[in-house]
């Protein structure tokens, strides 16, 4: 079994889409970059900038587990989760070098506290994955990511707008509620991670063709 | 079945009447119009919007909108649609390619810049729709009965263009970059750029009208001749703008070829231009003298009338408010003494225009005896806010000297403003500052602030627990002492019948 995985690794490697990723992570560094260049913007712009382009880097994920051959691979003997777990590993290197880089980007005097935000990033990222494996779980699509992004993009646009004042996620640091809110943060990184890990499975109906 | 062609059939019809031009286009736009209309990311941003919008407006400008200000707080939900629009259309039209159907569409009648175009067109029943909502929006504020005012049509064009314009870039982007990635990444940017916090600000005029919607505002509401806000030149910018980018799609996809979408680019490159310069030229030399006269000099601008003795003098389109001013100046009377009970008042309508729309300038308290400033905003705080500086004149004599009292007269001014009210304990708290009834505060009013001790509101607040006729009573009886300079808080208590503060205070402590 290990040395299936192994050999696995560079096929999903293959399927991996590093075109999108690579265009999500190049707009999210372009608007840390925006904030660098601007003439004196407030540190809560260099926050919007930072959740954007976490918001970019969720769009990207989104497409991680996007298999125009799923349907031909749930017969191997390596089980899905296992597949999706070699993906995940596979793009997390890059992704933490560019979030770093995307937080080094942004002026230190600017910059909010850097775990903290660290974590917002990862939980919109673990929520994009989780996303596309309950799409695939539940549905016979081969490329969920469209639709997933499409979802990102709509919570984090009405998210602000329908959560109830004591469930707020988007506060700023000098805000007394910036502790709690990351306490919800780290609550739904680890929710969406759970969920993730069950809907991993793959999908096996009677009656399936 | 994937394919828009074989779905529908229109296009074979239509080749098969030798007519593969304009109905062919017509038939795959309608076609593309109702999946636009149907698909996910539209229908969602306009239940958002549309939501949104009817949960704002219900209470908006506390039910007495000035139109003028009005028809741009329809800019703001479009932006989303938009956003919408543009994800839908640029999925919209790399369908084919997503679905592998793009060379069979090769051997159809229907170019591919046809098709772009028709898939433009498939963005005028969204637009259409987002008109009538702003419409309905506008029409809204119009009938409320505290509106007052004019809209500008331009003002109401920006939504619906705002949409045409972010749906021709989406379908521009499809053309340009093959990837469902791009909308979405672009969307972010969007947002980022134009939307949230980091767009126009201060600076009216030169760029910051080069973005699509530029929101000036501030507290106060200005006569529609003074805005100064070039609507109908950035409308035409808009057009031209999204036009630009429908002619540049339509030609990305025929590689350049096709006389008529080259005319229509530069006709439309034209319009943007036209409407660009036009539209950041500044404020003219004739505004600015406008607004120095409004400003300075008011009474030069506005008509009179006359209501129950007192003069209400308003820029034109406030006139019809004078009845609601006096309303309250004629309940706060009802509770002053006889003196003051049958003393013209003049209520001057005064803003401060000079300084641009989205500053919130102070005005400076007036010095004429009994003359009382109104503001161009009503409704809400703004109407105990008034009731305060009618109060302060009819016991003070004017503006100014009703912002520097500190003795007792104060208790009289407070009584007299918050007493007439169903709720006068919630209304003494909303125009204090600091939302407060113990303690000393800040009152507001339209110009300046009033001041009120901790033992003046001490007071204040036990005559407004009694009964409201048995200390208008005593406030009739005593009307002379209770106005005279210097009398000090304790008296006045004394003088209304209740306790009087704990410990002598001044307006020093």
């Amino acid at each position: 079994m290990r040395g299936v995985t192994r050999d696995l690794v560079r096929p999903v490697a293959r399927t991996v889409p590093w075109r999108a990723l690579g265009a999500a992570g190049g707009v999210g560094l372009l608007l840390a970059a925006a904030v660098r260049w601007a003439d004196g913007p407030p540190p809560s712009t260099a926050l919007l900038a930072l959740r954007c382009a976490a918001l970019t880097g969720g769009l990207g994920l989104a497409s991680l587990l996007d298999d125009p051959a799923r349907h031909t691979t749930a017969a191997v003997p390596v089980p899905r989760p296992v597949r999706q777990a070699l993906r995940a590993a596979l793009v997390a290197p890059p992704v933490a070098l560019w979030w770093a880089a995307v937080l080094l980007l942004v002026p230190a005097d600017l910059r909010p506290p850097a775990a903290d935000v660290t974590l917002e990033a990862a939980a919109v990222s673990l929520l994009a994955c989780a996303g596309a494996a309950v799409a695939l779980r539940l549905t016979e699509g081969t490329r969920p990511g469209r639709a997933v992004a499409g979802a990102l993009l709509a919570a984090a646009l009405t998210g602000p707008l329908l959560l109830p004042d004591r469930w707020t996620l988007l506060v700023q640091p000098a805000d007394p509620r910036w502790a709690a809110s990351h306490d919800r943060w780290a609550g739904l990184a680890v929710a969406t991670a759970v969920v993730w890990a069950l809907s991993a499975r793959e999908p096996l109906r009677r009656g399936r063709p | 079945m994937n394919t828009v062609v074989v779905e529908e059939s229109p296009v074979p019809s239509a080749a098969a009447k030798g007519t593969g031009g304009p109905r062919g286009v017509a038939a795959l736009a309608r076609f593309e119009a109702r999946r636009l209309l149907t698909s996910a990311p539209v229908v969602f941003s306009f239940a958002v919007y549309i939501l949104w919008t009817v949960w704002r407006t219900r209470s908006s400008w506390d039910g007495f909108p000035a139109l003028q200000d009005a028809d741009r707080a329809t800019q703001g939900g479009p932006l989303l649609v938009g956003l919408g629009v543009l994800l839908a259309a640029d999925f919209a039209a790399l369908r084919d390619r997503r679905r592998g159907t793009q060379e069979w569409f090769g051997t159809l009648v229907l170019p591919a810049g046809r098709r772009t175009a028709a898939h433009l067109l498939a963005l005028l029943p969204v637009v259409l729709l987002t008109a009538v909502c702003v419409a309905a929006q506008f029409t809204w504020e119009a009938l409320k009965p505290g509106a007052v005012g004019h809209g500008s049509p331009a003002e109401l064009l920006v939504g619906p263009l705002t949409v045409l314009l972010l749906g021709a870039a989406g379908v521009l982007l499809a053309r340009l970059a093959a990837s469902v990635w791009a909308a979405p990444l672009l969307g972010v940017l969007y947002l980022f750029f134009l939307v949230l916090g980091t767009g126009p600000s201060g600076d009216t005029g030169g760029t910051a009208w080069l973005y699509p919607v530029v929101s000036t505002s501030g507290n106060s509401p200005f006569p529609s001749d003074l805005l100064g806000r070039p609507a109908a030149w950035h409308a035409l910018y808009l057009a031209g703008v999204a036009l630009c980018l429908a002619f540049l799609a339509v030609l990305v996809a025929a590689r350049g070829r096709g006389v008529s979408a080259r005319a229509g680019l530069a006709v439309a490159l034209a319009m943007a231009l036209t409407g660009g310069v036009a539209q950041s030229r500044g404020d003219s030399a004739e505004l600015l003298a406008a607004r120095e006269r409004a400003s300075a000099a008011p009474e030069k601008e506005q008509r009179c009338v006359t209501r129950d003795g007192s003069t209400y003098c308003a820029f034109d389109e406030w006139v019809p408010r004078a009845d609601d001013w006096a309303g309250v100046v004629g309940r706060v009377r009802s509770l002053a003494g006889d003196p003051a009970r049958d003393r013209p008042l003049l209520v001057r309508q005064r803003i401060e225009a000079r300084y641009g729309l989205d500053s919130d300038s102070a005005i400076p308290a007036s010095t004429r005896r009994h003359q009382v400033t109104v503001g161009t905003a009503w409704g809400g705080n703004r109407v105990p806010e008034f009731s305060a500086a009618v109060a302060g004149v009819l016991v003070a004599g004017s503006e100014a000297a009703a912002a520097e009292l500190c003795d007792g007269r104060m208790v009289t001014v407070m009584w007299l403003a918050v007493g007439w009210e169903d709720d006068p304990m919630g209304t003494l708290r909303r125009v204090r500052l600091d939302d407060s009834v113990e303690g000393a505060a800040v009152v507001l009013a339209p110009t300046d602030p009033l001041s009120m001790t901790a033992g003046q509101t001490d007071v204040v607040r036990r005559l407004l627990e009694k009964d409201r006729d048995g200390v208008a009573a005593k406030a009739r009886a005593h009307w002379d002492e209770l106005t005279s300079p210097g009398v000090t808080t304790a008296r006045a208590a004394e003088l209304l019948g209740v306790p009087g503060p704990e410990k002598a205070d001044s307006c020093e402590e």
